[in-house]
């Protein structure tokens, strides 16, 4: 066999089997060894490449699923009885797997409101002061605090009528969905249900640590998240309009 | 905090999936994403060496299948009908970037230069040092013409079988092999080039020649 005749052989089977007349070539050309182990090595080189996969960043579903909900090809889940208890960052996922109609909601201020409020509450100046111990509700699902904090003045939370003000938002949502639209009713209590227990959950925790900011950041968290439920709930009724 | 997952969707088979997301189902689409995702990129990737715009590619991809998934009779594997459209997808962009695009038809059928073996028998040998430097191999597969890269990294970056690369392509099993051997046949003179190059501002370097200067 000739080289030319080799090269040909591995054209048609680059990676074998290959005519025993092209092995025996082999044995007594080094050129088309040469050539043989290059591709070898190039082969066995690339497999490598695959090894450490690259993945695309979430910006990547975010935007695929936004432009699949445009485009009307997607809906939500009939029901999101699925979902278990979703705290803190967890409900922004449940919220944003939450499809479906509404009303147009006319109370934008009511999110932004949220969030100045949990703003105040957070610019309150902080001192360093001696440790305290982790308790109350949330020390199983918060990190053990231990280090110096500030201590909080709880009677601003006196001044905060803040459950009549979530409330009355609450009050308007329910009031504004379509009479026909009875699963979405209940899926927005529920997840609001969801949101409010944490809520208390967190106001409870400051009520017993009053001086731990950890907690009050976990009250704002939950505080955003409400937000977060609402804005949602005005960005659907948006789509419904269309 | 822990978040739990969903119960449904993150125990979706790929199967099931795909039946819901025909119907529309949400979760199910996001499903199908996460099983395919790495795999999608990843060729993007390795055919534009650029994460943004493997990252364009890989969501344009995905919307194109998401569009139409309905049409999904089973009649082949989803993954193969799924990398079949990545491919178009990466081809198509290319084309119109006429970055060194040929058609799909151009890149499978050979042309006077492709066809046949090389004709360096008489050429000097270079072997490539018993092993494969890996950036200077990426670069090198950057370089490569579209067809070729496609077919290289389908059959050696991600392992697909010369079967499924035909189908991918649109193209026989034979054409398949024999534009894998002279992807490689390509990369190994790209990389001998290489070589050279290196071997060159190592001698300069030894006599004190400023490095890549005249």
């Amino acid at each position: 066999m000739l080289c030319e005749q080799f090269e040909r052989a591995i054209q048609d089977e680059p990676d074998g089997p290959w005519p025993a007349a092209a092995s025996l070539h082999l044995e007594t050309c080094p050129h088309c060894r040469l050539l043989r182990a290059d591709l070898d090595a190039i082969r066995v080189a690339s497999r490598q490449l695959s090894a450490d996969e690259a993945v695309p960043s979430e910006n990547v579903w975010i935007s695929l699923r936004s432009q699949l909900e445009s485009e009307g090809l997607i809906h939500a889940p009939h029901s999101v009885h699925h979902y278990g208890p979703v705290p803190g960052a967890g409900l922004t996922a449940l919220v944003h797997r939450w499809l479906g109609s509404a009303p147009r909601l006319a109370f934008a201020g009511a999110g932004l409101s949220l969030l100045l409020l949990a703003g105040a509450l957070l610019s309150i100046p902080a001192a360093p002061s001696a440790a305290v111990a982790s308790g109350g509700i949330l020390a199983t699902v918060l990190p053990a605090t231990i280090g110096n904090y500030a201590p909080v003045d709880a009677s601003l939370f006196a001044e905060v009528d803040l459950d009549h003000t979530l409330d009355g938002d609450m009050k308007r949502v329910m009031a504004s969905l379509p009479d026909h639209n009875a699963s979405l009713a209940i899926s927005l209590q529920e997840n609001l249900g969801i949101v409010d227990k944490l809520i208390a959950a967190c106001e409870k925790s400051m009520r017993e640590q009053p001086d731990n900011p950890v907690v009050r950041q976990y009250l704002y968290g939950a505080y955003q998240q409400k937000a977060v439920l609402l804005s949602t709930a005005i960005d659907r009724s948006t789509l419904e309009d269309r | 905090m822990a978040r739990t997952r969903p119960i449904d969707a993150g125990e979706l088979t790929e199967a099931e999936a795909i039946r819901r997301a025909q119907q529309g189902d949400a979760d199910a689409f996001e499903r199908i994403y996460r099983l395919h995702n790495r795999r999608v990129y990843a060729l993007c990737l390795r055919m534009v060496g650029n994460t943004a715009e493997a990252e364009d590619l890989t969501q344009e991809a995905f919307l194109q299948l998401f569009r139409k998934i309905a049409t999904f009779r089973g009649e082949s594997a989803f993954s193969t009908w799924l990398h079949r459209l990545s491919v178009n997808v990466v081809l198509m962009r290319l084309r119109k970037k006429s970055l060194a695009a040929t058609s799909l038809d151009e890149t499978i059928e050979p042309d006077d230069e492709s066809s046949g073996p090389r004709k360096d028998i008489g050429g000097p040998d270079l072997r490539l040092s018993g092993s494969v430097d890996r950036v200077n191999l990426e670069r090198a597969v950057e370089q490569l013409p579209p067809g070729y890269r496609s077919i290289f990294v389908l059959h050696d970056v991600q392992g697909y079988e010369h079967n499924e690369i035909a189908t991918i392509m649109n193209c026989s099993i034979g054409n398949s092999k024999s534009q894998l051997h002279k992807a490689r046949m390509r990369l190994r003179q790209l990389l001998q080039e290489t070589e050279r190059a290196r071997a060159r501002e190592e001698r300069k370097a030894a006599k004190g020649e400023p490095a890549g200067g005249k």
